[in-house]
């Protein structure tokens, strides 16, 4: 995102939009201007259309850059998923695709929500570390779709130093597999610059219980007391 | 994935805060599902909701659900204050029939109690594990519970905290302010009522 210098007239009614914190006095304090290393394109200093001159504008895109819009503006659609945001349909819709099976446990990993945002650098940090615990990532997730080496959770190496609101790892383990992964999850995270929001898929037993509650609470996690409860109301229509 | 889930709070704030979530599965049901959902917006349109809408035709400040009950959507959403009204509107989605996914955000216990009484099994659920990392990073505790109710994290903690002065100055209502905060919400899951009381407490 830019501001025209020329139009701006440093009233200073859009920075306290800013997401992350990027719109700032310039050097010379006459205007405001966009830190465009800071800048995540998520495009709501546009979109609030608070500016009274119309001095905010957003330039061209190319990549690697265009990478932070694609995971920060809700309202691009992922090339990889062709949905918005920054993940996949995970267990929304579950009770149609069965994508999560009993025995098994879906995990998520915000990097960067809320309001820090992180580099790739980070999130390749974090994928490595897990997939040296054997984990195969979600095959339709953006940050998947941008892995050089699935197998070593390694990212294309001109993405790294981009900053994105927020980029989500996604994957699917055995339960039995599930107390090593929040180990090493909780081993990582300390070392990242950025912060990481965790979340765990499981399906519900017939008798109501849920496996995986259990066993991150065994690994010294805390459940909030508010889910995600898909209600088992879809079925496939062919 | 998660954009509803995070949301921080006291139970007793999270009493007053149900997201529900309506979407057919890309490649299973998807073909035809446009006139569902419409449906499913005509459903909500029966009940009190505090917003709703989708990224695609807008929230609650950009559209009405009439408009919506026309539109193509890929995805409902709908917030509700209470139990009653979400119970109400599961039962009339459940009546109908529809077979398109539908979940629900919000205290679990209570999610359950609303399954129960209408002879539904939970089928599947996401928990939060919370946060980690680099948390001295994140914003005051009462931000935190007003940004996290946009998932997608549009709402800044710094609009949050130069709203609330403009409150204690007497140049916005917490009312107002609360609906300058949610219109940034693209997909219409941020509760007004609700930051309007926890902005409330930050003054």
């Amino acid at each position: 995102m830019k501001i025209d210098p020329k139009k701006c007239t440093n009233c200073g009614t859009c920075q306290p939009y800013c997401t992350v914190g990027a719109i700032a006095e310039s050097g010379e304090g006459e205007v405001r201007e966009v830190v465009e290393d800071e800048c995540v394109e998520c495009g709501v200093c546009l979109r609030a259309d608070v500016c009274p001159v119309e001095a905010i504008y957003q330039q061209d895109l190319a990549w690697p850059r265009r990478v932070r819009q694609e995971f920060s503006n809700p309202l691009i659609r992922h090339p990889s998923t062709n949905i918005g945001g920054r993940g996949t349909e995970e267990m929304k819709t579950n009770d149609v695709t069965g994508r999560f099976q009993p025995g098994f446990a879906g995990v998520g990993l915000e990097l960067g929500r809320p309001s820090i945002g992180t580099r790739f650098g980070d999130v390749q940090t974090m994928a490595q570390a897990l997939a040296s615990l054997g984990v195969q990532f979600e095959p339709q997730n953006p940050v998947t779709a941008l892995m050089i080496d699935k197998r070593k959770g390694l990212l294309d190496p001109q993405i790294l130093d981009e900053k994105a609101l927020s980029a989500i790892i996604e994957f699917i383990i055995p339960l039995e597999k599930l107390e090593a992964v929040l180990g090493k999850i909780k081993e990582i995270a300390p070392k990242l610059k950025t912060v990481v929001t965790l979340d765990l898929i499981s399906r519900v037993a017939e008798d109501g219980s849920i496996p995986t509650v259990a066993i991150a609470e065994g690994a010294g996690f805390t459940l909030r007391p508010n889910t995600k409860t898909n209600v088992g109301l879809g079925r496939p229509s062919k | 994935m998660t954009h509803t889930l995070h949301r921080r709070g006291e139970e007793k704030s999270l009493k007053e805060d149900y997201i529900m979530l309506v979407m057919p599965a890309q490649g299973f049901n998807m073909e035809g599902s446009e006139e569902k959902l419409r449906k499913v917006f005509e459903i909500i349109s029966h009940y009190k909701v505090v917003n709703f809408g989708n990224a695609r035709n807008g929230n609650s400040h950009r559209t009405t659900l009439d408009r919506l009950i026309k539109a193509d959507n890929r995805i409902a959403h709908a917030v509700f204050q209470d139990r009653e009204n979400l119970l109400g509107c599961l039962r009339e989605l459940k009546e109908k029939d529809l077979g398109i996914s539908v979940v629900i955000s919000g205290l679990y216990g209570s999610v359950v109690q609303c399954c129960q009484s209408l002879g539904l099994k939970p089928h599947t659920v996401e928990h939060s594990l919370g946060t980690r990392g680099a948390v001295e990073k994140l914003p005051r505790a009462g931000v935190m519970e007003i940004i996290t109710m946009c998932g997608h994290a549009m709402v800044s903690p710094n609009l949050v905290e130069s709203l609330v002065e403009e409150v204690r100055a007497n140049k916005r209502t917490v009312e107002e302010a609360s609906l300058e905060l949610s219109r940034l919400c693209d997909c219409g899951i941020f509760n007004p009522p609700r930051a309007a009381k926890l902005m409330g407490k930050l003054l």
